[in-house]
């Protein structure tokens, strides 16, 4: 799912900080966010959009960031708008819902540990491309070179 | 560029398969989801009804509780509701009012017998208080306004009884959503086709109460607390349609009068 391979040039310092606070921010935000899946979306579009012009590394890392953040909100609004619909509307608890939740905390402990695992690479200097996500980056980002 | 399509729409599927894998275990269960809100409801009906029980003058005369309890059991046989669920009571009380407890507690007012002009009429409103309690309205509109946490601590005999006495009040005298409402309403005519008793006069009862000016309105607690009320006539006749050709009486006129007689006494 994580495939860690050689960036077309060796990242500086202070890219590979830059780089590794755009996964810093979504996690950050994750945390802070939790009941409100919106808001680690709207972190890491900003951390993307304010680095637009940031060097090819940072762009890349911040694109991956965002792009796994966009899949993460779909499937934790679904789950945020069926509890609120139990909570005060007509629906019930089934067992349908609690596979549910459960299925989405596991893809977001999953997603949660492999954004802490590339913060930690990235800030190395290390490139991390994830499963779909690095491809699409890598489609979205190009090198200005 | 279909190298990611591929990738994109495993990662779809594997999220779906998951969901799919973890959904064939009972969480329901092992959560003991149903066993913790069964429990805490029967609980809870039983201390709303210890309160109305002191506080009203419940009717025991054994031929009014047979004639309304011949209409529940018609409703309920009629639409596979087991009918032990569903526990009648009839108080002694002007107020033109009819409500729901938790646990299947279905509390009936004699105003409200009174009132009505024909056994077609109280078999609506009951038909409309079963669907609330088929539809699990009642918890879900005591979880809605006082939360679970104060009902689950209320069942376990923590919960003061100023609480408990305003929680029995808004049952008795709020109305529910207007969504839930609708949802009874047209669950009621389903009742009432189903077992052969004509649902207009159902609607012919509110419409006759929205109209009822004269009456002070205290005594109107079912119609105050339900908003609406023509709107709600019309989109039960509108649903009821044609739907009924046959309809058999409720219950015979001489039973009804019978009634209305014992209750007036």
């Amino acid at each position: 799912m994580i495939n860690v391979t050689k960036f077309v040039y060796e990242p500086g310092e202070h890219e590979a900080e830059k780089a590794s606070n755009s996964y810093l921010m979504s996690l950050i935000a994750l945390i802070a966010g939790l009941p409100l899946p919106i808001i680690n979306l709207i972190a890491t579009l900003i951390f993307y959009l304010g680095n637009r012009k940031g060097t090819y590394f940072v762009r890349w890392h911040c694109t991956q960031a965002l792009l796994s953040q966009i899949s993460v909100l779909a499937m934790n609004s679904y789950g945020f708008w069926w509890t609120v619909s139990i909570v005060i509307g007509s629906q019930s608890i089934t067992n349908n819902y609690l596979a549910y939740i459960i299925t989405v905390i596991i893809f977001n402990l999953t997603e949660f540990i492999a954004t802490i695992y590339t913060a930690i690479q990235t800030r190395k200097g290390i490139h991390v491309e994830w499963w779909f996500y690095g491809s699409l980056s890598n489609l979205i980002c190009k090198s200005e070179s | 560029m279909k190298n990611i399509i591929t990738q994109g729409l495993i990662l779809v599927a594997l999220f779906f398969s998951t969901w799919l894998v973890i959904n064939q275990v009972d969480w329901m269960k092992l959560f003991s989801v149903e066993t913790v809100t069964a429990k805490t409801e029967e609980k809870l009906g039983e201390l709303f009804w210890d309160i109305f029980e002191k506080s009203e003058t419940e009717n025991k005369n054994p031929f009014v509780i047979s004639s309304i309890d011949s209409i529940v059991d018609k409703i309920c046989s009629a639409n596979g509701i087991d009918k032990k669920s569903i526990k009648i009571h009839i108080f002694e009380n002007d107020e033109i009012n009819a409500f729901a407890l938790p646990a299947g507690h279905l509390l009936i007012y004699s105003g409200l017998i009174l009132e009505s002009d024909n056994p077609e009429e109280l078999s609506g409103v009951i038909g409309h208080e079963i669907a609330h309690i088929q539809l699990n309205h009642v918890m879900k509109k005591l979880v809605k306004e006082v939360g679970l946490s104060v009902l689950i601590s209320m069942a376990s005999g923590n919960g003061g009884g100023e609480i408990l006495k305003e929680t029995a009040k808004l049952l008795s005298s709020t109305a529910f959503d207007r969504s839930l409402e609708k949802e009874a309403d047209i669950k009621a005519v389903d009742y009432l086709i189903k077992a052969k008793i004509n649902p207009e006069p159902f609607a012919d009862f509110l419409y006759k109460l929205a109209a009822d000016e004269h009456k002070s309105m205290k005594y109107l607690t079912w119609i105050n607390t339900h908003p609406d009320t023509r709107e709600r006539a019309e989109y039960i006749v509108e649903y009821s349609g044609n739907k009924l050709t046959e309809p058999e009486p409720a219950l015979s006129e001489e039973t009804w009068e019978k009634l209305k007689e014992a209750l007036s006494e």
